[in-house]
This record gives C-alpha cells, structure tokens and sequence, in this order.
C-alpha cells in the first residue's frame, strides 16, 4: 500500500480527527456515549457507511451533475444506511434494538456527507474508501473514549459490568456521578479531549 | 461524446435512474431480508413471553410453558384460541385494542401473561407482564422499546431495571392500580412501586401509563380468573377438611 493511501486511513485517527479537529459529528457522539456497547456498534456502523459512501460516490464523480451532487450523495447515503439497518435486523436482531433509532440518523451524520463533498468527489475510489474507513474509525476512536469515561463515572461500570462495585468503592463512600449521564458531559469530555490533544499536537493551535 | 453534466435534460435523465436503480435495490434487500426478520421478531415475542414467565429463555421454550393463546373480548370472554390468529393480533397489539380484541397468555402453572403497548418519550414502548395465579402479584416483567435513548430511557429493557418488578402488585383492594415508575426512588413499603430511571423521567412515566392502561382491559377477565381459582381452592378445602 502506497504511503499516501495509508495516509488517508491514519490521517484522521489523530492529526485530522473527525470529531475533535473537524468538529464534525459532534451531536451523535453526545447522544450515544453513555454506554461503551452502543458506542462501539456506533462508531463500526458509522464506519462502514462512510467507507461505502465514499466509494460509491467517488465511482460515480465523474458523472455526477455537480448542481444536484448534494441531493445525489443524501440518496447514495440513505440508501446505503437503510440497508445496513435491514441486514442488521435480518442478521443481528440484538444489535439492531440496540442501536434502535440511531442507525437511521447515521443519515444526518455531518462525517459523512462531509468526507463525500470533500473528499470522495476529487479522489479515487481506493483512497476514498480508505479516507471513509479512517474517517469512521476516528468518529469511533473518539466515542468509545468519551463512552469509556461517561459509563465508568457515570454508572460505575464498563460494558456493563459493575467494577465499581466489585471493587467496593461504593462502601467507601463513594457515588456516582449522576451529572455524567446527561449529554452536556459528553461535550465537556470532548472539550477536555480537544485541549489534551491540541496541548500535544502544537501545530493544531489557531495563533 | 462528451456530456455536458450540468444540462437539465443530463441531470433530470440522471436523477431518474438514479431512483429507479436505488429503489429497485431497497425493494430487493427490503423483500429479501422480509421472511429472516419476520421469524426473528416472531422469535422475539416468543422469548419475551416465556422471559416475563420468569424462565430462562435459552433452556426453555415457548411451548413447554405456556398452555394457552387466546384472544379476550372486552367482557373478558374467550373469542379466539387459535394460536397463529393470537400471534396476528400481537403484530399491532394497538390496532387490535382498538378494535376491541385482547390477547392473553395462559401458562402451565395458571399464570397469564398480558402484553403491554404504550408511549415512550421518542417512540412506542412495549413489552409483557406475567401475574401469577392470583392475578394480582407480578411473576415478571419484560419491557422493550423503539427509540428510547440508550443509556436513559432504554434503561427500561435492562434485567436490573426489569428486576424490581417481580413480587409487586397491581390491584389495590378491587381497584386497579399497576406500577408506577417514582422518581427519586420507589418508597419500599408500597407493593405498586418501583424505581423510575434516572434521566429517562417521561420513558418512566409511560411505562408507569402503559402498565395501567393495557391491564384495565383485563380487569373483567382477571376477576373471572381469580373467582375460579378461589373456588377451586375452596373445593379442595372442603373435600379435605370432609375427610
């Protein structure tokens, strides 16, 4: 694989982040990041119709009518996510009432209308496809951080399991914090993930 | 040739088979996936129903406990025991409210369970409710949802939310009070209370609706339930006390 298709794959796991440089996608990750279950299947699903749409439509770029392009890439997306809900249902019922209401708004997802506008329709289709499965695992990567924390202050568990209580804090005295359930959290915690990563990444600083 | 791709006529003609294609192929997935989805929510049901009994759904099935299908008018008599029309009438438990037809479940052991349809906060909410023989104590709850938010509202579906159900009752004297939802935290010496979930107060709240307004339905059917059961138990009093 050529250096520069891999840079479109690893490109937007940190220095280009979806989420926390682009801020793009930004309502979904507040909606889905109490638990780090949905978070995962979240971010996979995301993934995949990125990658998709990217491809589809960087096949189609030289044909497609540049005055209707956008209403063209909202029928390749929804239809590409209609169908990932039906063979979810088909196939993995469980997983699907899971996700319940949030595949349908994979739609409404700012990532990945923004990678086909701005990525897919000047780009190959292997680049492209690589571009979307970065861009879906960065929107993923960052999930499952703010899900991580939300779930474990929050409900004192991972995945589920109650660690907090296995651990005996709770006899300590120690609560949780009711406040990490709520979606206001979950743009404190990406503010905090900004501020970390860009105190990192020096060039990322507006002067 | 070369296309001018910005010409109305291109970009009508392109639109055009572009959605016919892209319905063509929906219509494809949507029929062929059909079948696989129906026998998985026919399955679910099944599970739910045999779940809200208290079993394990994995060691045991639907038909080893449950007796009955049937489906009640609203006087609480028995129109229907056709197992496959129960299981039509389950697919819109709304519709067939409405019109009047209530399907119920016997198990084995003279429990029933009752299927519940309400409103949520961002959809529908569901799910069924097992009362043991006296029909008034819960055997067990199963509760599940369209679109509520995870982590909040559907809560609901979690066994640790569904847990508290089991041993509480829903009739006050004769009166028909189900299970409310209290936020802040059920009150332990109230049988008709549970907790409500922490941020999901209006999935909670209809929940709490939704157990009172499907059971009301049954009310007539419950009372002829419980005269029998109490008659029976009496005879079996009185033949043991004769001997």
């Amino acid at each position: 694989m050529a250096s520069k298709s891999l840079k479109n794959l690893t490109a937007p796991l940190s220095g280009n982040n979806p989420v926390i440089v682009q801020i793009l996608g930004i309502c979904s990750a507040l909606a889905v990041t109490v638990q780090l279950k949905p978070a995962i299947v979240m971010g996979l699903s995301v993934m995949v119709v990125t990658a998709f749409a990217n491809l589809v439509m960087s096949l189609l770029r030289k044909g497609v009518p540049s005055r209707i392009r956008i209403i063209v890439q909202l029928v390749v997306i929804a239809a590409l996510v209609i169908l990932v809900d039906q063979v979810l249902k088909a196939f993995v019922y469980d997983v699907s009432k899971q996700l319940s209401v949030y595949v349908g708004l994979i739609i409404t997802n700012c990532i990945v209308m923004g990678r086909v506008e701005a990525f897919a329709l000047q780009n190959k289709p292997w680049d492209s496809f690589l571009d979307g499965i970065g861009n879906g695992a960065g929107y993923g990567l960052i999930l499952v951080i703010v899900a991580f924390f939300r779930e474990l202050l929050g409900s004192g568990s991972l995945f589920g399991y109650p660690i907090f209580e296995k651990l005996g804090l709770y006899e300590l005295g120690y609560a949780n914090c009711g406040l990490m359930l709520f979606p206001p959290m979950a743009l404190i915690i990406v503010g905090c993930i900004i501020w970390i990563h860009r105190t990192i990444n020096t060039n990322l600083q507006e002067k | 040739m070369k296309f001018n791709t910005n010409s109305n006529v291109y970009i009508i003609i392109y639109s055009v088979v572009m959605v016919v294609i892209v319905a063509v192929l929906l219509s494809l997935a949507a029929l062929g996936l059909k079948p696989r989805q129906d026998e998985n929510i026919l399955n679910e049901k099944k599970t739910q129903i045999v779940k809200a009994l208290g079993y394990d759904a994995a060691t045991t099935s639907y038909d080893e406990v449950v007796a009955e299908a049937l489906l009640l008018n609203a006087d609480g008599a028995v129109v229907e025991s056709d197992v496959a029309k129960v299981f039509e009438a389950l697919q819109s438990v709304k519709d067939s409210r409405e019109a009047g037809s209530f399907p119920i479940f016997k198990a084995t052991d003279g429990s029933v369970v009752v299927p519940l349809y309400g409103a949520g906060l961002w959809g529908p909410i569901w799910g069924y409710v097992a009362l043991a023989p006296d029909m008034n104590t819960v055997k067990g709850i199963v509760l599940d949802h369209q679109g509520e938010t995870p982590g909040l509202g559907a809560e609901i579906t979690t066994p640790k939310h569904q847990a508290m159900y089991p041993g509480k009752t829903v009739f006050e004297g004769e009166e028909l009070v189900g299970i409310t939802l209290k936020k802040g935290g059920a009150d332990e010496n109230n049988p008709h209370e549970v907790d409500a979930i922490t941020g999901g107060t209006k999935t909670s709240d209809g929940v709490s609706a939704m157990i009172k307004d499907c059971l009301v339905s049954y009310v007539p059917y419950f009372a002829a339930a419980k005269a029998t059961t109490e008659q029976v138990s009496n005879e079996l009093n009185t033949e043991n006390n004769g001997k």
